[in-house]
């Protein structure tokens, strides 16, 4: 049986000798290195939802800069490679190395006299681990006052029109502050409907800023994440994101950067009596002003609070205070685990990189599909013939499609098999564990018992007439998908 | 300064009220219950004002919190989650009470608990929906508001807050409704926190605001939770500089809050609170006082100005018995004149008439356009897209595509009512001139050369075009927020049967996927059409209904206006009519009689005069 990868490899080839010579053949060149190269997650949302910030908390690093105004204006890709350096790709279709500096960590590049405008994105090179598994794309904010800004990241997300082939993402990261009509016209935009109809699968909503939903108050997050739950039992929420998880960027961004320095102030605030800590800590403005015999310049505080926010501060001296913590390292453990950042990268290795191959073929696919209606040629009917064969009979894909026709509500069903389906296609995760429901130490007979189970139990549903057709259809694809893991279970053991 | 003018707005109101209340007891003394019962009128408008300020923002930025901050009380519920789903008016009481709003014509109102209010006002949370289902009766309306009273000094001089639900992006069906609510409001609060700058869609909302609500106040909140306010209120002030810089005003309501639990008149200060109350109080309070004590001292110079053309008049004829003849007769004259004043074929009954004709006609038609346009655009999209996808936008879009259509419209027909109103003021007062003119002009006195000019300043009050203003204030009852938003969302799209099977297999998967698509489309079509259809339906019959009540309102106020310058008129001729047949003593006293009477009704118009200077 050859892999979804290699079937894509050789539509891609064949597409690639009927192109020869054009344009387009160059731009399928592109795409065919694509398939091998890290998958690139891009993390949009409206703008101030904090997408630097968790660009940053994602790659552990300072290198994005955040601002209180509007700050990101242009694309920025963040991709591993040997060399510090960043280029800068033109409208004109030129590229040019940029210099740049490192404040703080931030990279601050130097635009050399160009005008924004002018730049269609910038490509930052930087040896990092995380960025192997992933090439991170920071984009500018939906609903920016300037217009040119938030066209840019309609430009790189919606995957419409002649620019289908370049469709960059492979999967996004969405933003949401709050649901606003704004986010899910802008999520749908992402969804080329070609593959499939719109689809969660490539998407998870993440509630950007979390600690700020309840004001600063300490149980901040947990009313965050009663509130991503509800976000993500919503039936419009759930055509387009997979699930939504909060996340407190600010303080992940911090955790994986914090210093003793900082815990060495943070500890002065932590051991006032609790009464004078709360009305120190009562507004921002009061915080850099009151005490001035704490032995914290107000610069230092200042730098606290941009670093921790009002609610990172309040949290990290309360653990402090009780002693769940006291070093640099303790602390950022706890306030990592506070954060949501865990869950987020947890969601993304199951959703994403555990799939990449789907992603990556279905990314091909799409600009292939869009190439051979765009611009036939002789020899290009062939090359759709391929790419639909592949698309309907690739199980990943009937599985994909699964996946969005419940989300879109078109199987239905008891709410109890809905989600039994979900599992067992992988909606929650591709590895069997995820599918099956199974614990991690669970053993190989264990596995292979839940598995022939699985493959029981949506038989049974297939053959049943009373069940529904779409519900049939579905229950076939999950056979196949319970076959899948037996083959895989009898291999490996 | 702004501290000054607030006693300034209440003075201006007790001295209008002085001023109406003696403008009554001389009309009663005069014998003109007409006049007096028009006086009673501007004294209760004086009594009980309302100056609603509507609290408008996006989600979540912290409008209910800043109100019960204001008012120091809990009233609109906060949380972090479910926002609020129908507004709340506060307004002052004597006692606390509330009342549930309900759909209807015209909108019930029923007394519910204080403490109930949140279940009422917040969107449906499922958590306690579940535990505690919604009392479901039939017979009533859907509930559209809650209003609330309030013993609150910031409340006593007529202010009442409206909390709204977040509007939602500009394009939404609540931002079309708090829209039309701010065109009926004396003050708008636009409501955005410290976390971000200003963003496109509510600044689109402020510069729409801005053209139907004369003062905007924009209110920075959270300052106590983001160290960066400052930098964010900079960064607005600079967006807000092309929109002619409504003040900025940074506030804390959680400081405030606190500062109410603990008496802390620092932490108030710093709360920002101290400068939002004084403007809402001495800004907006103030300036809608004086207003309406401007109006009420206009209505009592009216009323002076009639009596006096009696008396003078009279003294004319008195003065000279040559000259009494010719008053008569230009008395006579002008009795003609006035009884055509109030017959339907007098000029600014006819342009009142043509003119309502003319406006219905043509808002009916500017609807249909913009349906048409709403419509075609939809059709459009629905032909490049597959409603499967897209019905859930489709049918957010549209509703608040059509909103905003229906807002043009409405402000298209309060501008053109506003015009219709000052035209027909105009006609009105071109031929009343006359009559009043006829009445007192031939008057040789020095003493009353100021008199002649004085009818026209009055009158000059009564031009502008807010009789069209009352007409739709009353047309809309105190509720009209609540009424645009149930025409607007009362009417619903409705689910599309989308037709869709799961497609599998290899051949003829494209050609399946487009066969249902068709399907799909038509059907939707067919749905936006009815839609269209159907809003067009009730927002004619809408636009038709206060099409009708600004034409009675203006039609009973200068009809009004008329009958009472025909008593005046008959009184002046009786008057003249029996000074020609006084001996020559009899005359003498009753001129020093005149004299002293018109020097106390210059005394009260001089007095109302000045309660505005």
């Amino acid at each position: 049986m050859t892999s979804l990868l290699d079937d894509t490899r050789a539509a891609l080839d064949r597409a690639i000798d009927v192109y020869r010579g054009t344009e387009d053949g160059d731009r399928l060149g592109h795409v065919r290195a694509r398939l091998d190269e890290p998958l690139r997650v891009a993390v949009a949302g409206r703008i101030k939802a904090g997408k630097s910030t968790l660009l940053n908390a994602l790659v552990g690093e300072r290198l994005a800069p955040t601002d209180a105004g509007e700050c990101t204006r242009i694309v920025t890709w963040y991709a591993d490679g040997h060399t510090y350096r960043v280029e800068a790709e033109l409208t004109d279709g030129d590229a040019r190395q940029l210099s740049f500096t490192r404040d703080e960590g931030v990279i601050d590049v130097d635009l050399g006299g160009l005008p924004p405008e002018k730049v269609t994105r910038l490509l930052v090179t930087w040896p990092s681990a995380r960025l192997r598994t992933a090439t991170l794309i920071d984009t500018p904010g939906i609903g920016s006052l300037s217009e040119s800004v938030a066209q840019r990241t309609w430009d790189l997300l919606s995957a419409s029109g002649e620019d289908a082939a370049d469709a960059p993402a492979d999967a996004v990261l969405y933003l949401l502050r709050h649901l606003h009509s704004h986010d899910l016209e802008f999520l749908r935009a992402f969804h080329d409907t070609e593959v499939s109809h719109p689809n969660p699968v490539n998407a998870i909503g993440v509630l950007s800023r979390a600690d700020e939903i309840g004001v600063g108050r300490l149980d901040s997050m947990t009313s965050a994440s009663k509130i991503a739950a509800r976000m993500a039992s919503d039936p419009t929420v759930r055509t387009v994101v997979q699930t939504v998880v909060p996340v407190a960027g600010l303080l992940a961004e911090t955790a994986a950067t914090l210093t003793e320095a900082e815990v060495a102030r943070l500890r002065r605030i932590a051991e006032l009596p609790v009464a004078d800590a709360d009305a120190l800590l009562l507004t921002a403005d009061r915080f850099v002003d009151r005490m001035p015999e704490l032995g914290v310049t107000s610069t230092e505080r200042e730098e606290l609070l941009d670093r921790f926010g009002l609610f990172g501060i309040r949290l990290a001296t309360s653990v402090l205070r009780h002693r769940v913590a006291s070093t640099a390292t303790e602390l950022a453990t706890v306030l990592t685990e506070r954060s949501g950042i865990g869950e987020l990268n947890q969601l993304l290795r199951s959703l994403f990189f555990d799939r990449r191959d789907v992603l990556k073929s279905r990314s091909a696919l799409a600009a292939l599909d869009a190439l051979t209606r765009a611009a036939p040629r002789p020899g290009s009917e062939a090359v759709a013939a391929d790419v639909e064969r592949i698309m309907a009979s690739a199980h990943p894909f009937q599985e994909l499609r699964v996946l969005s026709a419940i989300r879109a509500g078109w199987v239905t069903g008891k709410p109890a098999v809905l989600d039994d389906l979900e599992h067992v296609i992988g909606g929650t995760g591709a590895d069997i564990g995820q599918r099956l429901r199974l614990a991690d130490d669970d053993s190989h007979d264990a596995r292979v018992a839940a598995a022939s189970a699985a493959l029981d139990r949506w038989q049974r549903r297939a053959e049943n007439p009373l069940t529904k057709h779409e519900l049939a259809v579905a229950a076939r694809v999950a056979i196949r998908s319970c076959e899948g893991m037996l083959t895989e279970l009898r291999r490996t053991s | 300064m702004a501290m000054a003018s607030q006693p300034a707005g209440k003075e201006a109101v007790a001295r209008a009220t002085a001023a109406v209340s003696a403008g009554i007891k001389a009309c009663g003394a005069y014998n003109r219950p007409d006049l007096a019962k028009r006086l009673e009128r501007a004294a209760a408008s004086l009594a009980e004002p309302s100056v609603p300020v509507v609290v408008v923002g996006e989600f979540k930025q912290g409008k209910s919190s800043l109100v019960n901050a204001l008012l120091g009380a809990n009233i609109c519920p906060v949380d972090d989650d479910v926002a609020t789903a129908i507004p709340t008016s506060v307004a002052y009481g004597e006692q606390q009470r509330a009342e549930l709003v309900l759909e209807g014509d015209p909108p019930v109102r029923e007394p519910i608990e204080l403490s109930d209010v949140r279940r009422w006002v917040v969107e449906s949370d499922p958590v306690t929906a579940a535990v505690e289902p919604e009392p479901v009766n039939a017979d009533r309306g859907r509930p559209v508001g809650v209003e609330v009273t309030l013993p609150r000094k910031l409340l006593s001089g007529g202010l009442t807050l409206v909390d709204t639900p977040g509007v939602g992006g500009l394009g939404s069906a609540h931002a079309a409704a708090s829209l039309a609510a701010a065109s009926m409001a004396d003050a708008l609060v636009f409501v955005t926190d410290a976390s971000q700058e200003l963003t496109r869609s509510e600044l689109d909302f402020l510069i729409k605001a801005r053209n139907l609500c004369s003062a905007v106040v924009c209110v920075l909140t959270k300052t106590d939770f983001y160290p960066r306010w400052r930098t964010i209120a900079e960064l607005n002030a600079k967006h807000l500089r092309e929109l002619g810089e409504p003040p900025i005003i940074p506030v804390s309501s959680t400081l405030r809050s606190q500062a109410a639990a603990t008496g802390d008149t620092a932490l108030n200060t710093e709360s920002g609170f101290p400068e939002l109350v004084t403007f809402l109080s001495a800004q907006v309070g103030g300036g809608a006082a004086r207003r309406r004590a401007a109006t009420a001292a206009g209505e009592v110079a009216t009323a002076c100005t009639q009596i006096e053309a009696q008396f003078e008049a009279e003294r004319a004829a008195l003065d000279d018995p040559e000259q009494a003849k010719r008053v008569v007769a230009e008395l006579t004259e002008a009795k003609e004149r006035a009884a055509a004043l109030k017959s339907t074929a007098a000029k600014w009954s006819q342009t009142l008439t043509d003119g309502a004709a003319d406006l219905t006609s043509d808002i009916e038609h500017d609807l249909r356009g913009r349906i048409r346009g709403v419509l075609q655009e939809a059709s459009d999209a629905i032909e490049e897209s597959d409603p499967a996808d897209t019905w859930h936008e489709m049918e957010s879009w549209l509703e608040a595509r059509v909103a905003h259509e229906l807002i043009e419209n409405y402000t298209m027909l309060r501008d053109r009512a506003i015009e219709l109103s000052e035209r027909v003021g105009e006609h009105f007062r071109e031929a009343s001139g006359g009559v009043l003119d006829a009445i007192a002009v031939r008057n040789p006195e020095p003493m009353l050369a100021g008199a002649k000019i004085d009818h026209k300043i009055e009158l000059e009050r009564m031009k502008v075009g807010k009789q069209a203003m009352v007409a739709l204030k009353s047309a809309y009852g105190g509720a009209i927020m609540f009424v645009m938003l149930g025409t607007l969302t009362g009417v619903s799209l409705g689910p599309i049967a989308l037709g869709i099977g799961l497609v599998m297999g290899r051949k003829g998967l494209r050609d399946e996927k487009q066969r249902q698509r068709s399907a799909r489309q038509s059907q939707a079509k067919n749905a936006v059409r009815r839609y269209c259809d159907e809003v067009s339906f009730v927002a004619q019959k809408d636009s038709r209904d206060t099409m009708r009540a600004i034409q009675r309102q203006l039609r009973d106020y200068y009809t009004g206006l008329a009958e009472e310058f025909n008593t005046s008129n008959a009184e002046a001729l009786q008057r003249a009519t029996e000074a020609a047949a006084r001996t020559k003593s009899e005359r003498a006293k009753r001129l020093a009689d005149i004299d002293a009477e018109m020097d106390r009704l210059k005394q009260l118009r001089e007095h109302a005069m000045a309660v505005t200077s």
